[in-house]
């Protein structure tokens, strides 16, 4: 009785300062963000436009798209359209053959992530270098992000320390005070700076993703703190936007909402450092945006999970998440972890992602702290509503719920069960420890009263002539 | 009164409590016999299907009454939250979800009680459960900007001698959720462990709450682990003397 | 039916429940008695900017190479600033990546979290990221409360979005808290912000 994500937690658990650090670090990024709510008196004011800006968007999302497309190709940017992940791998390396690229730099983006590009590119020989410096430690460490705004926080200095060193990014660099902790995370980001700032002047073209884009204006909006994104942009001649269909918004008045929720929520700050407008290519450039659908269409036709459209990936569902914080990001099967993934993930395959389902308690801290009001713990609720038919449901959680019901349905069975099982307080606890009764596993048993409610009921009521 | 099926098979002396309560502030109380369960385990496993027949139960157990008051915030969410879609699907409307009331709130919203006989001379750290918090709103949950508010702080503090206390991360999960505590069996002890601990950490003699299930939770945690605390539900301490 | 006509398809058969655009104007932004108190206090707390009140008369070429004695090459295209290197002129823009010190013209703050936005009006706008050190320069008048306002202002104006097609808030330098949520400021853009106010 129990799913990928319990074993992979299970595994995860054993190291128990790791956890505590995880979930302390993601904790502490949950209560930046509550303080920014407080100091809004508008706080819930924003979330509710949000959401309802999400709705109306979502809902006229086709009349958007039109008008978005019509407004970037007025700017000179050149919009393209991709159905799946292949259409859009294909367009994307189209686009940079085309421009014999040979390298490119590219700042975070989930989409492709979801769409698999990095390696699809350099199954085309096409070197791809992300700039995020969470992301670029991942990518030289060969590993998965492990939450979508901060990826790398599970990996410990030392060990980027390692990585670093042994990549040669050290080598001929003069560093004025050097510290006496060769991996103190200065030092290390400044060797990834000087690293990467190698790389925007090598590469022929950037990549960014979209967290937004402005129907009225045909521009995109990118957020970052490091400054990456623009990096990316202002060196090579040749940027690419990849943009999920459902990050369109309406108009500026929009704009200003989302921009005062994403940072807030995201990370706990204000403002990302660097919130950029790109309109059109740069002088003598050249820009495309590839709107791409994977999947998105569908969910918009599916009544009890449409509202996901709506999330635009701040991460803090994940960060107040209880259980996220104790099973980390590779315990979850999908790439996206947490609450919202749990959902996403269902909704990419729900016979191959349904194991993150049980990764909930139901204590609907996520739809507190979602800007958009995605009712994810809701939905995670419908999710499991579902498993049964789709034949992916536990089958001890099946004959449990089955005996219980059938007891319930039957009061007289129910009442004298729950009568006897005082009798249960003749068992010895040992006895009660077997892997037949999972609850023995963390807890002692419940003590039994030696009567029920229902027992003690009968010298409770009032008495015939009482009433 | 609906007693909720593990109220009933395991902690008895808090529908007591309940029944004392309520007969004292001068109501007139009936415990339906017939009840057994409001559905809310299957349902939340996954199987709200066997949930509906209990529904339907229950609805006509208690449509005749006034109130249907529980002392457990999770079984009252489920009965207001989840009961109307279900019946809607058997072509049924609801008459007893709407009047359900955890206790708490039934005390401090309709009867609204401002003082109380009682005396509980202890330092007490609240346990603030989930559905209570973010379902039924008994108080201003941490992550919104809304003014603050406790109700079961407020009808606690009616007792006199008491001390109510909260621990760090006051509405923080305490990784019960039903059958979560098994299937997840790993993290939810971990979560119940860390829970236990800071309400420890208040100094508090109790950790009481407005629901069983979550105390159950990390009462068999507490006493696997050997931590010294004792579980209260609020319904015991606010009928302590009574 | 090629991709895009699919995609729109879709989405409209897929509609289940259409909603109106909510009224913007009922929703009002945290806004302060002194928008300029404000602003300066978030840039030199949260932003970790540094911020200079140029009093009336003082010469902006000297502030800008005061603040940044040991700096070589300094690079803008504003008037009366002496630079080694002009945005606008430069052959190659990988050259803007040894630029000691950029300055650049913002057109507005934004007191709730020491945004400014600065429209491109240079020809190469790695100036405001490849730089070193940024210098903006940002006049008192210019400053709002809130993020609301200043999207009004660019909105509303064809003057905030000019000459190019790129502009950015920008808050503080480049950060990151990516190794360890250690705060780093210097990722890969500006490793200081130097605001420098003026009447």
């Amino acid at each position: 009785m129990s799913t990928l994500h319990a074993k992979a937690a299970e595994e995860y658990l054993r190291h128990t300062d790791i956890v505590e650090r995880h979930d302390k670090t993601f904790f502490g990024v949950r209560q930046k963000r509550d303080n920014m709510a407080q100091a809004l008196p508008e706080w819930e004011d924003l979330r509710e436009a949000a959401s309802q800006i999400k709705k109306h968007t979502v809902s006229h999302l086709a009349d958007y798209l039109q008008q978005f497309e019509e407004n970037a190709t007025r700017n000179g940017i050149h919009v393209h359209w991709a159905a799946d992940a292949r259409e859009y791998n294909d367009i994307v390396y189209q686009i940079l053959s085309a421009h014999g690229v040979k390298k490119v730099v590219k700042s975070k983006s989930m989409l492709t992530e979801e769409c698999h590009l990095n390696e699809n590119l350099e199954q085309h020989g096409i070197e791809v270098i992300e700039t995020d410096l969470g992301e670029r430690i991942l990518q030289m460490m060969h590993l998965a992000p492990s939450h979508i705004v901060m990826p790398a926080l599970h990996v410990h200095r030392e060990a980027i320390g390692d990585c670093f060193r042994s990549q040669g990014l050290m080598e001929n660099l003069e560093y004025p005070n050097m510290p006496d902790d060769p991996n103190d995370p200065t030092y290390l980001t400044f060797v990834a700076r000087m690293h990467l700032r190698r790389q925007f002047t090598e590469a022929q073209a950037g990549m960014t993703g979209a967290n937004f884009g402005i129907a009225s204006t045909g521009e995109v909006v990118v957020c970052t703190n490091e400054g990456n994104a623009d990096m990316s942009t202002s060196i090579p001649k040749l940027h690419i936007v990849s943009m999920g269909i459902e990050k369109l918004i309406p108009d500026y008045a929009s704009m200003g909402v989302f921009q005062r929720l994403l940072a807030r929520c995201g990370t706990g700050q204000e403002t990302t450092v660097y919130t950029s407008h790109f309109r059109g290519p740069r002088p003598g450039g050249e820009m495309h945006i590839v709107l791409v659908d994977n999947g998105r269409s569908q969910i918009l036709s599916d009544p009890e999970h449409w509202q996901t459209l709506k999330c635009m990936r701040c991460g803090a569902c994940m960060n107040t998440c209880p259980v996220y914080r104790r099973s980390a990001g590779y315990s979850y099967t999908y790439f996206i972890p947490g609450p919202i993934g749990i959902n996403l993930g269902m909704l990419r395959g729900s016979r191959k992602y349904s194991d993150n389902v049980s990764a909930c308690t139901l204590c609907c801290s996520c739809d507190n702290v979602c800007p958009v009001k995605v009712d994810l713990s809701t939905q995670i609720y419908r999710w499991r509503q579902q498993l049964d038919s789709m034949h992916r449901a536990d089958a001890t959680k099946k004959i449990m719920s089955r005996a219980m019901s059938f007891i319930f349905r039957h009061p007289k069975l129910y009442t004298r069960l729950v009568g006897s099982l005082h009798l249960a307080r003749w068992v010895p606890s040992a006895m009660m420890k077997t892997p037949l009764n999972p609850w023995t596993y963390g807890h002692e048993m419940m003590k039994f009263p030696p009567k029920s409610f229902h027992q003690a009921w009968k010298d409770l009521k009032p008495k015939e002539d009482e009433q | 009164m609906f007693i909720p099926c593990y109220v009933d098979a395991l902690y008895p002396e808090v529908g007591v409590s309940t029944f004392k309560l309520l007969k004292a502030l001068g109501l007139q109380v009936d415990y339906p016999e017939r009840q057994t369960c409001c559905g809310q385990p299957m349902g939340n496993a996954g199987f709200e299907k066997l949930s509906e027949p209990l529904a339907c139960t229950f609805d006509e157990i208690f449509a005749p009454y006034d109130y249907v008051v529980a002392p457990s915030v999770s079984c009252a969410a489920y009965v207001r939250l989840f009961h109307p879609q279900m019946l809607e699907r058997h072509g049924h409307t609801c008459q007893a979800s709407g009047k359900t009331l955890d206790l708490v709130e039934f005390l401090h919203d309709v009867v609204k009680v401002n003082s109380l006989p009682s005396r509980f001379p202890h330092k007490v750290s609240l346990h603030n459960s989930c559905h209570g918090v973010r379902e039924l709103g008994l108080s201003s949950p941490s992550e919104r900007n809304v003014p603050k508010f406790n109700k079961i702080k407020d009808l606690l503090q009616l007792v006199d001698g008491i001390t109510v206390l909260e621990p760090e991360r006051p509405d923080e999960c305490c990784g019960f959720g039903g059958m979560f505590a098994v299937e997840e069996k790993d993290v939810s002890a971990r979560m119940g462990l860390e829970k236990v601990r800071r309400h420890i950490a208040t100094g508090a003699e109790y950790i009481t709450g407005p629901d069983s299930s979550c105390l159950m939770h990390m009462d068999g945690i507490a006493r696997r682990q050997g931590l010294d605390i004792k579980f209260i539900h609020v319904a015991q301490i606010l009928a302590a003397g009574l | 039916m090629n991709t895009k006509d699919k995609i729109l398809a879709r989405l409209r058969e897929g509609v289940q429940q259409t909603f109106d655009m909510p009224d913007l104007s009922q929703l009002h932004g945290i806004t302060y008695t002194d928008p300029v108190a404000q602003f300066i206090q978030k840039a030199t707390t949260t932003a970790g900017a540094h911020l200079i009140e140029l009093p009336g008369g003082v010469d902006l070429n000297q502030a800008v190479h005061q603040a940044y004695p040991q700096a070589q090459i300094f690079a803008s295209n504003l008037p009366g600033i002496e630079v080694q290197l002009n945005p606008d002129t430069v052959e190659d823009v990988c050259q803007l990546t040894a630029v000691d010190v950029g300055i650049v013209q913002g057109r507005i703050g934004v007191a709730e979290n020491a945004c400014i936005w600065v429209p491109q009006a240079m020809k190469e706008k790695a100036i405001c990221f490849a730089s070193e050190n940024l210098v903006i320069l940002l006049r008192r008048t210019d400053i709002v409360s809130n993020m609301h306002q200043a999207y009004a202002l660019i909105a509303e104006s064809g003057e905030y979005f000019r000459d190019y097609k790129f502009g950015t808030f920008i808050s503080g330098p480049s950060k990151t808290a990516d190794i360890e949520s250690a705060l780093v400021y210097g990722a890969q853009a500006a490793r200081s912000l130097t605001i420098i106010l003026t009447s």
